[in-house]
């Protein structure tokens, strides 16, 4: 029974002054498969697409090869003017002749009308038996978790909020602020944190979309994007909530540098954080005082920059020497990380207010001398090879953010991935707040160290991905694709055959497979997510019985063109 | 809900480089309807031109041309490559904008890249329109172009058209978002780097296109004086950035890029010495101070503190002479150099918009000052702060979502 027409285009000669239609057509229409060949001059412009569509509907035959150019030059444009004719993309095939065949092959047209011939055969053995993915639709929950409320979560809520979207804002303190309760100024504007934060609260209060539940902890994640099933406690109370898309704000922790710089043995040797604290009780009077930067950063055990480090020490030396200008100020740093305009602008601020820079090695740092009190700090200046003696009273040293330490919990809830840090990893850098899994979104110091300005625009950010999913309404499975277009298929079991040994459920990068007991017997069978496939096929590889197939390269059909081939 | 009101409204996107498809996409997905105005005649801006990214030494192309396609195919989203903006005006909160739109002489969506056009021009004038255009096309650079008419003879699908002229299009948008991305400065005024001396100094952005795999030179390593493979090349950062004279701040990707270029040198020709001369290596970022480590310590590039005082041609017309001072160890040296790369010259665009005509306010240092008045409120990308490709995605859906929540804000 013949069932496939066969497009070739011409491509205007492009193809066929190389590959013989006429020898290819002969072949083809003793093909029983085949109702009959069409040869058009191009099937991406398309006018002469419409008279072949009638014609192929006048045969009533539903499956098509296409025989053109490659799909990335413009052999999609080709498949897409039949899917907008009404042929189902599961009935066309596209076979190239252009790129890899007439081209290639320009000096040997027996040859090239011969490997014409042979890949057609292998499209059209391919497309008879190759099956169709089930496709489900889900509707999109329309409420959106915002894990933690500091300035990234914040932002993010608050700008949901404005866009008429419920929000879950979970904290696991008792009052939103995060880090920004902490200090009582942020870099570079020197604004003070007290009236943005109370304005902050005042909006959440006012917002009518914005829930906020202090002291959480989430217990349990399942499901999947547009419909996340999260159970949580908030004080006392049991929580379940089931939102469309989670934002993960869970920001940092400050490292402390035990051990280090002679901290927690000399009185006056503090970290940033206590520096801090004292700012939050008054002004700090000193006489001389000593930021030591990337103590614990940029070392063996934390190979990286923190970001925030060296501005904060701006902004701190700053305020030392503006609040009492005879007190000297020293930062001894082994690079200024200000980079850009405003950042670097800060730094000349700084240097202007007659903070003094000294550079160290890193084999080389600053020894604080002195007994029960710091007497002095030695430093050998990189630039000037000289070593100096600082008179001071004050050592502050500047340490890095590092991970929380739930962000484990969190990825393993969610299958996220953290980096070697354990900071929660995005897919790439053109898409820096999404994650592996669709629909879950990171921001702020939880995915890399960054200021609060920095933190509100990832929020902000992330809310609008956030926002992007759960205003989608209802959404079809085969939609869930990164790439354009619609997702190529997803994996299928027969459970009839399925072992249940879990191979594919180990194996699946986005957590997509589950094995599901069967009622009443000690025995289980595994069970495909389709809106977590991703159709990467990594499960088909490893099924031992070739039970788990793609539907859309299943065994069948690639084992026949295979055959074809040789 | 609030947004009702809003779906009818209009955007208008000015660049399509990283930030501005990023926002586009982000407002379409939220059914707003979206403009994108862009000078180049492809999406992608600069992003598009480079060869590969750090920190994942991936090449640009893979995950770019991904979301350019889904902004062309997306039903809200109306794309106007080789546009300039002519003139904004503002009535009633809605900005009329007239663009200048010039047609390109060969339609993209006729071209089957049969290379027909490109054997028959004598003239040299067709090109193809990027390397990694998809699906492919060529252009006809319309100022070596003779108009013999050949092309379109020989055409088989009548794509080109030599008469096509500029059209004039008038929009009408309730805001706008800037994200015209950077360009390079000039550096011939800061003689000392000896730029337009010696064919083998050149800028980074120059030397990314001289070594692309994708380019010409198919990604090998060469002198562009002679053809030779180079001994060693220095890389100088802080060109014309971080100087009181020219761009007084930090243009924030230079390291990373200069690490990023030294470690391909490094990859396809293990025996050319690199040499970054720095000031601070700020690598902020995730893995970035990783990547420096690697770079320096796996694949030994040299890294010298110091920005050097004189860079010229030596006599002999051959080598590039730099003298500097290597700060960390105090000694004032020269060195023989085969090329010279020099970074940091970048500053924020707008050569969207024709000059004279209205644009968005600008602070000092020319970036965009989002505080002054309503029409510059929304940016995002390097014409914000200077910024990498992750920042400046960051910034285009912060600016989407503050321009898509603009009449909430007012409330």
């Amino acid at each position: 029974m013949s069932e496939i027409t066969v497009l070739l285009c011409r491509c205007f000669g492009e193809i066929d002054q190389t590959i013989s239609f006429a020898t290819v057509r002969e072949k083809l229409d003793k093909d029983s498969n085949i109702s009959s060949s069409i040869c058009v001059d191009s099937l991406c412009i398309g006018r002469d697409i419409d008279a072949v569509i009638s014609q192929i509907r006048e045969s009533g035959v539903k499956k098509v090869l296409i025989g053109a150019c490659s799909g990335l030059a413009r052999g999609d444009q080709a498949v897409q003017n039949l899917m907008d004719r009404g042929i189902a993309r599961a009935d066309i095939h596209l076979v190239d002749l252009r790129e890899g065949c007439a081209w290639i092959h320009r000096d040997n047209p027996d040859g090239a009308s011969q490997k014409a011939l042979n890949l057609i055969d292998m499209g059209l053995v391919f497309l008879k038996n190759k099956d169709e993915s089930d496709d489900v639709s889900v509707t999109m929950n329309p409420d959106v978790m915002v894990i933690g409320a500091g300035p990234a979560g914040l932002a993010a809520a608050l700008s949901l909020g404005r866009f008429g979207i419920t929000v879950h804002l979970l904290e696991r303190s008792s009052t939103p602020g995060g880090m920004l309760k902490l200090i009582t100024r942020s870099y570079p504007k020197d604004d003070a944190t007290t009236p943005r934060l109370e304005q902050y609260l005042d909006q959440i209060e006012k917002s009518s979309f914005v829930r906020f539940y202090p002291r959480s902890k989430i217990s349990s994640i399942k499901g999947y994007m547009g419909n996340f099933k999260v159970r949580f406690s908030s004080g006392e109370e049991e929580q379940s909530i089931t939102p469309g898309a989670i934002i993960i704000a869970s920001g940092a922790m400050v490292f402390l540098p035990n051990g280090l710089f002679r901290y927690g043995e000399l009185g006056n040797v503090i970290s940033q954080m206590e520096l801090e604290t004292r700012f939050k009780k008054g002004n700090v009077t000193v006489k001389n005082a000593v930021f030591i930067q990337c103590v614990g950063a940029r070392c063996k055990d934390r190979p990286y920059c923190s970001t925030i480090c060296c501005p904060s020490s701006i902004k701190n030396a700053i305020r030392i020497r503006e609040d009492n200008p005879d007190t000297n100020v020293f930062i001894l740093h082994r690079d200024v990380m200000t980079p850009g305009n405003v950042l670097e602008g800060y730094y000349i601020k700084a240097l202007s207010r007659g903070v003094q820079f000294i550079r160290f090695a890193e084999d080389n740092p600053p020894v604080i001398k002195g007994e029960k009190i710091i007497e002095a700090v030695e430093v050998y200046d990189a630039i000037t090879g000289h070593t100096r003696t600082i008179e001071s009273d004050l050592v502050v040293l500047s340490t890095p953010l590092i991970p929380n330490h739930d962000n484990q919990h969190l990825a393993e809830m969610l299958d996220l991935q953290l980096d070697r840090y354990g900071f929660f990893r995005e897919i790439y850098p053109m898409h820096p707040l999404e994650t592996r899994m669709d629909g879950v979104f990171i921001c702020g110091s939880a995915r890399w160290p960054v200021s609060s300005g920095q933190a509100i625009t990832q929020g902000e950010a992330a809310a609008m991905k956030a926002a992007s999913v759960v205003l989608k309404g209802e959404v079809r499975a085969f939609t869930f694709s990164r790439v354009p277009g619609l997702k190529f298929g997803h994996a299928r079991v027969t459970p009839d055959s399925c072992t249940g040994c879990g191979n594919c459920m180990a194996v699946c990068p986005f957590d997509a497979i589950r094995l599901q007991r069967i009622d009443g017997k000690y025995a289980y069978v595994s069970r495909v997510n389709k809106m977590r496939c991703k159709a990467c096929g990594n499960c088909v590889s490893v099924c031992p019985n070739g039970t788990m197939q793609m539907p859309e390269h299943n065994y069948l059909s690639v084992c026949k063109m295979i055959e074809k081939a040789f | 809900m609030m947004s009702r009101n809003d779906e009818h409204n209009e955007f208008l996107i000015v660049g399509g480089g990283v930030a501005g498809i990023t926002a586009a996409l982000d407002l379409a997905e939220t059914g707003r309807d979206v403009q994108l105005v862009d000078t180049a005649a492809f999406l992608g801006g600069q992003v598009a031109k480079l060869d590969k990214i750090y920190p994942t030494d991936h090449c640009a192309f893979c995950p770019l041309w991904t979301d350019i396609k889904k902004v062309r195919d997306h039903p809200r989203i109306t794309v106007h490559t080789s546009s300039t903006l002519q003139n904004i005006s503002e009535k009633d909160g809605q900005y009329t904008i007239v663009i200048n739109k010039v047609h390109p002489v060969i339609d993209e969506s006729l071209c089957i890249y049969c290379r027909r056009c490109l054997q028959e021009c004598s003239a040299g004038a067709v090109r193809p329109l990027w390397e990694h255009a998809s699906p492919p096309s060529f252009f006809i650079d319309t100022s070596i172009c003779t108009n013999c008419g050949d092309c379109v003879d020989i055409c088989p699908t009548g794509a080109i058209d030599l008469n096509r002229t500029a059209v004039e299009i008038v929009l009408t948008v309730s805001d706008i978002i800037w994200a015209t991305g950077f360009n390079e400065v000039d550096l011939t005024p800061l003689p000392e780097f000896g730029i337009g001396t010696h064919p083998d100094i050149m800028t980074s952005l120059e030397f990314e296109e001289w070594t692309a795999e994708a380019g010409r030179n198919e990604g090998s390593i060469i002198r562009k004086s002679n053809g030779n493979k180079p001994q060693n090349i220095a890389f100088i950062q802080c060109a014309g950035a971080r100087d009181q004279r020219m761009l007084p701040y930090c243009s924030a990707v230079c390291c990373m890029h200069a690490l990023k270029q030294a470690q391909w040198v490094k990859r396809r020709e293990p025996n050319v010495v690199c040499c970054i001369f720095y000031t601070d290596l700020r690598t902020v970022g995730r893995d970035y101070y990783e990547y420096a480590i690697r770079q320096l310590e796996g694949m030994g590039v040299h890294l010298i503190r110091g920005r050097p005082g004189l860079i010229y041609a030596l006599p002999d017309g051959d080598g590039i002479a730099v003298t500097y001072e290597n700060t960390m160890t105090q000694t004032r040296e020269i060195a023989r150099f085969d090329m010279v790369v020099l970074n940091g010259n970048l500053r924020p665009s707008q050569a969207q918009t024709v000059e004279g005509a209205r644009g968005p306010s600008l602070d000092s240092e020319g970036f965009v000052d989002t505080t002054r008045d309503d029409l510059s409120r929304f940016a995002g990308g390097f014409t914000l702060e200077p910024a990498d490709i992750a920042e400046s995605v960051i910034q285009g859906s912060s600016a989407a979502i503050r321009v898509a929540t603009k009449t909430a804000y007012k409330r």
